[in-house]
């Protein structure tokens, strides 16, 4: 296994094994296996520069490293893609 | 990678985490959930709840399994722990036969 990404949403992580070599658009395909949304209806975000990631280029093209965060945000009913979300524990722990 | 090769690790604050199964048979406690006959209830639908381990705990745990693999595959990089992770982090391999 060369590397691996985090995709977030939510409060889920997926950890996703990938190499330098691969396009977004086979991490999307990898992302449909599990959550049933097809490459289509995701939007990946590069956490660390806010960088929206292209389909067509590949993970070394736009920096994405090993155990880089990406978020993950899907499209909605009105066909507009939804914000960021990510929720951090320590959110969570600052409301209970 | 398909849905039935990856299990979910639900933190104690109900956070998850999806990793590939070779991942989280890097701790011999999962391993033996996932693998004994008649295995855990929890590990049919390849979910495991670890009410006693804090999500960036859980976190850490998961990176490692990754970087141990990275290791085990000949790619020496440092595993980085915040010193303040450290005693949770112990307990919590201690726990996972990690």
């Amino acid at each position: 296994m060369a590397m691996y990404i985090r995709v977030k949403r939510s409060k889920t992580t997926y950890f996703i094994q990938c190499d330098p070599t691969e396009s977004i658009l086979d991490i999307k395909q990898k992302l449909h296996a599990l959550i049933d949304q097809p490459a289509n209806d995701q939007r990946l975000i590069l956490v660390g520069t806010g960088e929206e990631l292209d389909d067509s280029k590949t993970l070394a093209d736009q920096k994405v490293e090993n155990d880089a965060v990406v978020a993950l945000t899907l499209r909605k009913d009105d066909n507009e893609f939804e914000d960021v979300d990510i929720v951090k524990p320590d959110d969570f722990l600052s409301i209970s | 990678m398909r849905k039935e090769d990856t299990v979910k690790l639900i933190s104690a604050e109900g956070f998850e985490f999806v990793i590939d199964k070779n991942a989280a048979m890097v701790s011999q406690t999962i391993r033996n959930m996932l693998t004994s006959p008649g295995s855990f209830a929890e590990t049919q639908h390849g979910e495991v709840t670890f009410p006693e381990i804090s999500t960036t705990i859980l976190e850490k745990i998961c990176q490692y399994f990754y970087w141990s693999l990275q290791f085990a595959s000949g790619k020496e990089t440092e595993f980085h722990i915040e010193p303040e992770l450290t005693l949770e982090l112990m307990m919590a391999a201690n726990y996972l036969h990690t």
